[in-house]
């Protein structure tokens, strides 16, 4: 029981309007561009240059944000696991205080604090040294891919873990006794019973995830500028130094089909789940 | 496992959780504090304030951009909150033709890389004479926010149980006074972890800060980036401390709203 | 609802208008700098109070767009944008550029030619006032300083410093990952140090500097290119300009390309290892100025031209941008020397001395090499 058909689009035609105004619009000007010589000629000239000078630096996008979506979703399932399924109330307390405080730092200061902690002489391999763990001469610095592989999962564990939790807590816990009264061991009921029933949870929270991670520029770009890196900092770099809107723009045609497709992919799931309700 | 065993194990995992959480941000406090700080030495040979002085020094005008950053990112937050509830509402209850592709739609700005978009932004906004002011710069933001607050705010409404809605208009309540006095309430809580998202996301937006609101406007963002970009290591992290005042102060305010139950219906 | 909305936006409205940042009733001087945070540092806290006490009612904002001819470009983008949006003046009233974009902003007509109406503007008569990259801005700029990369060592770790390319490479095979540089994408410094790789491997060097341009002195860097391949195998990539020197004070690197003025500012304020030495390599290393421009359309074009005379005065270029920013100054070396002690202007030439510096410092490539490099450089080196 809730609004009609034509009361629903006038309660969203402001946001809609918006968006349409301030950003399709203006993606419409890049897309066009994306497909324009600088004479303003059609050409796919611009794609050619893409493939030429970034076609590593697209697959190593590719890669560091699976690789990141990867751990997310371990992280992120532990944590919520642990949440739910933990004996002491003393350790869920803490882990519970302690998890979410990434989610509060924006990108630009957790890049900070990484070029510092992650570096070759950085905190954590002298911590590490500290302990007897590592030799000196063992150390390593991290300000490459993984650097940045090191901060996504930092700052973006917290808001999936937040979400994962959230649904385990409202599953039904009479399933999750009877299994461990036949004697199931907890990893299995986690693997086996809970997170079958947050997947879309998860994968909700791994999209929106993904896609933060395709746009953001701030953390590649203070991490490492090098190749391989991501598509944003070549785009900045093909903008800002080259002056080079073509290319830019076939880059971020790119990069929006491989959002885009995640996107789709999750919300053809998601009404084939609707559908068979 | 062992009982015996279960706390030592405990506390390296969460101490190793505490180390990777907590150990970038100490890092960032020693930072702000090292006046000399050079290898092989494993903690500053000089420790002070000395930049700190610099940072708030009146040319330093770290504070005006804080002030302004907090100032922008509350305006944005409003102004999301204003587009969204409505929005969400539709899309949780409503019949929505193509409702897929609509939320799809809020979802472009977060996909699409923004920069490109940002600089045909600043040429559209050349006409409207909107570069350059809190207005401009607050709509560029908006929209960035309205992926969080939409979705966020569908969740919400989704979240509520129809039946409720359904007894407050058996009893003779109008649609608007059901909305207003049983629906909003509450959607409130899922409403307000909407408006964390949205607050946080603007106070750390750089990119589309610049090609608009510069040179009038200046951002703490702005100013940190430029600090990093100098490898000025003490600034940049006394301005990234800065940074974190308001963002931890509006978690400690609203932490308590941030459920994960609503959370959990993200996208439905 | 519909009503409530516009209330809204009504109340946000009036709300803007005591937004912070929106006085009136003064002259506010928009002062674009690209660069690394000195030279935001230089106009904030030396320049821009110094103007504003000798003329009240004016307000200098500067803001910093970064570092590279990314900044530059930044700026190019504002104006550009502002030109052909109609604007009758433009909101940035002094810009600092690099020489590439300084060259195309006169090529585009987004400057005003106004250093014959600049009483300083006789004093700067070195070349690269008259030639940006092989455009000619005769007029439309002043120097605002000049700089030189140089190598950075830390004479601890390497006890003989290179005198060549050869020398580098040869320290970089033997010491894998101890030579650091950043590449071209982070920042001038990693840029020149790939241009002084080409002066000394390249088949024809000095045509990069003095032109003209054809496609097959491009196509035949290639064999350069693939040697700096090899090369960066077995070095480190760091973030930026300011990256170098701080991998340098961390002790990550042992040896690196830096801008000269950098290196000293740093160990001036305890940010770099009072031990680490300069040196420069024998087929050179460029260095570049940064000119202070006037846009065109200027809203405050009279107050600019006031403020460019202040900052290439003798005085300022003295004190302010050799003694307490280390650069090369900006006007003729004649007539800044005066008001320095010889102490500070030795200071200039620790490690590197004059002669060293007129051998071995050289130009940037004309700016049409100059992009093709880059591309060259991403696609050989980088994929």
């Amino acid at each position: 029981m809730g609004p009609n058909r034509n009361i629903s689009i006038l309660l969203t035609v402001p946001a809609l309007v918006v968006v349409a105004l301030l950003f399709i619009y203006p993606l419409g000007f890049s897309l066009v561009g994306a497909f324009q010589d600088k004479a303003g000629a059609w050409t796919l000239g611009n794609f050619g240059r893409a493939w030429d000078l970034y076609r590593l630096d697209t697959a190593f996008t590719v890669v560091i944000v699976l690789v990141s979506c990867a751990l997310i979703a371990f992280f992120s399932v532990a944590i919520g696991g642990y949440l739910t399924l933990g004996e002491s109330r003393v350790a869920k307390a803490i882990l519970n205080f302690v998890y979410r405080w990434p989610l509060f730092i924006p990108f630009i200061v957790a890049a900070q604090c990484m070029r510092t902690f992650i570096a070759r002489n950085g905190m954590m391999n002298m911590t590490l040294v500290y302990f007897g763990i590592l030799d000196l001469d063992q150390v390593q610095g991290f300000l490459d891919w993984r650097g940045i592989v090191f901060t996504f999962v930092w700052k973006q564990t917290p808001f999936v873990a937040l979400m994962v939790a959230g649904a385990m807590a409202g599953l039904d816990r009479a399933t999750i006794e009877a299994a461990r009264n036949l004697g199931a061991s907890r990893l299995r009921i986690l693997v086996e019973i809970v997170v079958p029933q947050v997947s879309r949870t998860l994968a909700v929270g791994l999209v929106l995830s993904f896609v933060t991670m395709m746009s953001v520029l701030s953390v590649p770009l203070m991490l490492s500028g090098q190749s391989p890196s991501m598509l944003t900092v070549n785009m900045a770099w093909r903008i800002n130094s080259v002056g080079d809107y073509g290319t830019a723009n076939a880059l971020g045609f790119v990069s929006y089909l491989m959002t885009g497709f995640a996107a789709w992919f999750y919300l053809r799931h998601g009404m084939r789940e609707r559908a068979g309700r | 496992m062992s009982a015996a065993l279960r706390w030592p194990l405990r506390a390296v995992l969460l101490g190793l959780a505490v180390f990777v959480i907590f150990g970038p941000l100490a890092n960032l406090l020693i930072w702000s504090v090292a006046e000399a700080w050079f290898w092989p030495n494993k903690l500053p040979s000089q420790w002070g304030f000395r930049f700190w002085e610099v940072v708030f020094r009146p040319t330093g005008r770290a504070m005006e951009s804080l002030w302004l950053s907090v100032w922008i990112a509350l305006l944005t937050t409003a102004a999301s909150l204003a587009l969204s509830i409505p929005a969400g509402y539709a899309l949780a209850r409503g019949r929505l033709p193509w409702r897929p592709v609509v939320l799809l739609l809020f979802l472009m700005p977060q996909a699409f890389p923004s920069l490109p978009v940002y600089i045909n932004i600043a040429q559209i906004f050349f006409a409207f004479d909107l570069n350059g002011t809190v207005p401009g710069v607050v709509l560029v933001h908006t929209v960035h926010g309205l992926v969080y607050s939409v979705w966020i705010a569908t969740a919400a409404f989704a979240a509520i149980e129809p039946e409720l809605e359904q007894a407050a208009r058996n009893m003779g309540a109008g649609a608007p006074r059901t909305f207003f006095e049983v629906t909003l309430p509450l959607a409130a809580p899922g409403l307000v972890a909407s408006a964390i998202f949205v607050f946080l996301e603007s106070l750390d937006e750089f990119t589309g800060s610049f090609f608009v609101g510069a040179p009038e406007v200046r951002t703490l963002p702005l100013l940190l980036y430029n600090a990093a970009a100098g490898g000025n290591i003490q600034i940049a992290s006394i301005s990234a401390l800065i940074l974190l005042v308001p963002s931890v102060a509006f978690m400690l305010l609203v932490e308590r709203f941030l459920k994960g139950e609503v959370m959990a219906k993200l996208g439905r | 609802m519909k009503r409530r909305t516009m209330l809204g936006a009504v109340a946000a409205g009036a709300m803007f208008a005591f937004a912070p940042g929106a006085h009136a009733q003064q002259v506010n001087l928009n002062v674009m700098t690209a660069g690394d945070q000195n030279m935001v540092d230089y106009i904030t806290e030396y320049l821009g109070p110094m103007f504003e006490k000798a003329n009240p009612g004016v307000k200098v904002r500067a803001v910093g767009t970064g570092p590279g001819d990314a900044g530059s470009q930044r700026i190019w983008e504002r104006l550009e944008a502002q030109k052909k949006a109609g604007a009758a003046a433009v909101d940035v009233d002094v810009a600092v550029v690099h020489q590439k974009m300084a060259g195309m902003m006169v090529k585009d007509g987004l400057l005003a030619k106004y250093r014959g109406q600049v009483s300083t503007g006789s004093m700067a008569t070195n070349d690269v006032t008259k030639n940006a990259l092989g455009v000619n801005v005769d007029g439309y700029v002043i120097p605002m300083f000049n700089s030189q990369i140089a190598i950075a060592y830390n004479p601890d770790k390497v006890k003989t410093p290179p005198a060549s390319y050869d020398d580098l490479v040869a320290f970089a095979a033997a010491n894998p990952k101890r030579f650091g540089h950043n590449g071209i994408r982070g920042g001038m410094s990693g840029v020149g140090f790939v241009f002084g790789w080409l002066y000394a491997y390249a088949p024809q060097p000095a045509k990069l500097i003095d032109g003209p341009y054809d496609d097959a002195t491009v196509a035949s860097l290639t064999p350069a290119l693939q040697k700096m391949k090899a090369f960066n195998g077995n070095v480190t990539i760091t973030p930026g300009n300011a990256g170098t020197l701080d991998a340098l004070n961390r002790g990550e690197i042992d040896m690196g390309p830096v801008w000269m003025d950098m290196f000293y500012s740093w160990q001036a304020d305890g940010k770099l290892s009072p031990n680490l030495k300069l040196t420069l390599l024998k087929t050179g290393l460029p260095g570049q100025p940064m000119y202070y421009v006037v846009p065109e359309k200027a809203a405050n074009a009279a107050v600019a031209r006031k403020f460019v005379e202040l900052a290439t005065s003798p005085q300022v270029q003295a004190k302010g941008i050799v003694e307490r920013f280390n650069w090369l100054p900006g006007i003729d070396a004649n007539h800044v020397q005066q008001f320095l002690d010889k102490k500070v202007w030795d200071k200039l030439f620790k490690d590197v001395p004059p002669d060293m510096l007129k051998a071995m410092g050289k130009p940037m490539p004309q700016s049409d090499y100059f992009t093709k490099i880059q591309e060259q450089y991403e696609k050989i080196v980088l994929n």
